[in-house]
């Protein structure tokens, strides 16, 4: 699916956010990305779902280097990739309806997307969507009436009318509550799982990412700290993964002690319940 | 940005202050202000004298529909100009918004050519241009060139109110669209959207009750700024009032100030109304 070899991104100012990252994901593969804030996860998102241009480095997409991309190919391609973001990435004072259906814009002709603005198209399509993430009837209301949990699944049935063969998902339980994280990241497995689509997620939680994935990303500094499965993650690697970075250790030493803040929905991990 | 603003040198707030005593001093001097023979004894008889002369207000049924058609006329300019005003301003604010052409999040996963680039920015540069001499010129002066391209009437008014307001609008217009979140713009992008679309679903939906607010605003100012027109002959009750204070008629002069009030002060009203509903 994704080969990333060698990838640099530095911006504008001089800040290097993503150092020389190599990895490569399978089609249909489930995987975690955890790490300190700041370490570059974000910008490796939106490399992947190519808003963002590296540096330097290469990226292929399915065999294509997507560095060749442009234009139309370059937009073609992004309609394979849905992301969903932390919060604020749907319009709010559109209706639910013109929010799900967006997922469409990648294919609607630009008459048929503002036609469906002023009458909407599909609308059946949207609201098998709504409800396949648990609020059908919220289909007409405004979306900026709607809470942060329920925004979150308007964006993910926008992933859903897109139909992408991976779904990127950039820290998309952060800003909700953790009974409420634990049904959205299950969701997306759920979702991903039934239609075959590979899931990259990244997670400030290090117990979804444990409890829920296959496969372990740790992140710093830009590069690939180690790339393991979960059971094969120790608190060691976790302590030195976010070296630095208070206020996440907290959340370790909690998880150390065999409890955490999702109570049930994970289970105490291999190696954390001394 | 901050970096700018932090690099830039900071002036003395005294600095300042002086400086711009020093310019009051002088506009004083230049404008040759006499507070003196305003509020002389003679200077507030003749005010007195001249107010008592207005009254009472010429209420005959002759002046009051002469007033009320005037007003009329005056409440049609100042509405059909702003409508004007924002059909021209709607698309030159899409030209002369950078990050619809060339700059910010939608520019970041492919990068413009030369050419494109150069083309845009010379699309912005001329759209801001535009705007500016639309907005510079006051709207009386653009009243003085259509009475004489189109004679006089309410016409020439309207094509005033409609062009300079449209140059202000198409500033304010364009710094709404350069300031929307862009992250539901990122979101749009990333589903393979076309920018054309991106501005359809993302920054119009996000623009547009701004705009309207806006509109509605110069509204208000053009319903005073229509009052005046008429003093150029561009109809309406500026026209009346030019008649009434040329020829003495002083009683229908005050008639004709009270329909301003009225006038002015129901659409404040309306427009204040329609502002809460769409923001």
């Amino acid at each position: 699916m994704y080969e990333l070899r060698d990838v640099r991104k530095v911006f504008d100012d001089g800040s290097v956010a993503l150092d020389g990252m190599s990895l490569t994901v399978g089609a249909g593969e489930h995987v975690a990305f955890i790490g300190p804030s700041g370490a570059g996860k974000t910008t490796l998102f939106r490399i992947l779902n190519l808003t963002l241009r590296p540096t330097s480095g290469m990226l292929r997409l399915n065999g294509t280097d997507v560095a060749t991309l442009s234009g139309a190919d370059l937009r073609r391609a992004r309609t394979s990739i849905g992301t969903i973001y932390q919060q604020h990435n749907l319009v709010g004072r559109l209706r639910v309806v013109h929010n799900v259906l967006a997922g469409n814009l990648g294919r609607w002709s630009t008459l048929t997307a503002l036609g469906s603005l002023l009458r909407p198209r599909a609308t059946d399509e949207a609201a098998r969507a709504l409800a396949q993430v648990g609020i059908p009837e919220k289909l007409y209301a405004r979306t900026d009436e709607l809470s942060g949990g329920q925004q979150q699944r308007v964006a993910i049935a926008r992933v859903l009318i897109q139909d992408p063969d991976v779904v990127l998902a950039d820290e998309p339980v952060s800003s909700v509550d953790p009974t409420l994280a634990v049904s959205i990241v299950t969701l997306l497995r759920d979702i991903s799982n039934e239609s075959r689509k590979t899931l990259l997620m990244n997670l400030h939680s290090v117990e979804l990412a444990l409890t829920y994935f296959p496969r372990i990303l740790g992140i710093r500094e830009g590069r690939v700290h180690f790339d393991l499965s979960p059971d094969k993650v120790s608190p060691e690697m976790l302590e030195e993964l976010y070296a630095g970075h208070g206020d996440e250790r907290g959340e370790l030493a909690a998880l150390g002690e065999g409890t955490n803040s999702f109570g049930k929905a994970c289970r105490p991990l291999p190696g954390f319940d001394r | 940005m901050s970096a700018v603003a932090l690099s830039r040198r900071r002036w003395s707030p005294w600095l300042i202050v002086a400086g711009l005593g020093a310019l009051v001093g002088w506009s004083y001097h230049g404008t040759r202000v006499d507070m003196g023979a305003l509020l002389s004894v003679e200077g507030l008889r003749q005010i007195g004298v001249y107010v008592a002369r207005l009254f009472p207000p010429d209420l005959s049924a002759g002046a009051l529909r002469d007033a009320a058609i005037a007003a009329v006329e005056t409440f049609a300019i100042s509405l059909v100009g702003s409508v004007l005003a924002a059909c021209i301003a709607f698309p030159l604010a899409l030209g002369a918004t950078r990050t619809i052409l060339y700059h910010g999040v939608l520019y970041e996963g492919q990068r413009l050519g030369r050419a494109p680039k150069a083309l845009r920015l010379g699309v912005y540069a001329a759209s801001k241009t535009v705007l500016a001499v639309l907005r510079t010129v006051p709207e009386i002066v653009w009243a003085l060139i259509f009475v004489f391209v189109v004679g006089l009437g309410p016409f020439p008014g309207v094509l005033a109110l409609g062009v300079h307001t449209g140059g202000v609008l198409g500033k304010l217009f364009g710094e709404v669209l350069e300031d929307v979140d862009p992250r539901p713009l990122e979101a749009l992008q990333s589903t393979g959207a076309s920018r054309l679309r991106i501005v359809l679903y993302g920054i119009l939906p996000q623009a547009i009750p701004q705009f309207v607010s806006y509109a509605l605003y110069r509204w208000e100012v053009n319903i005073r700024a229509a009052a005046i027109l008429g003093l150029v002959g561009a109809g309406g009750l500026g026209q009346r009032v030019y008649v009434a204070i040329s020829l003495f008629l002083e009683h229908q002069l005050l008639t004709l100030i009270l329909a301003i009030y009225v006038m002015v002060t129901l659409v404040d009203a309306l427009s204040a109304w329609l502002r809460a509903r769409v923001l």
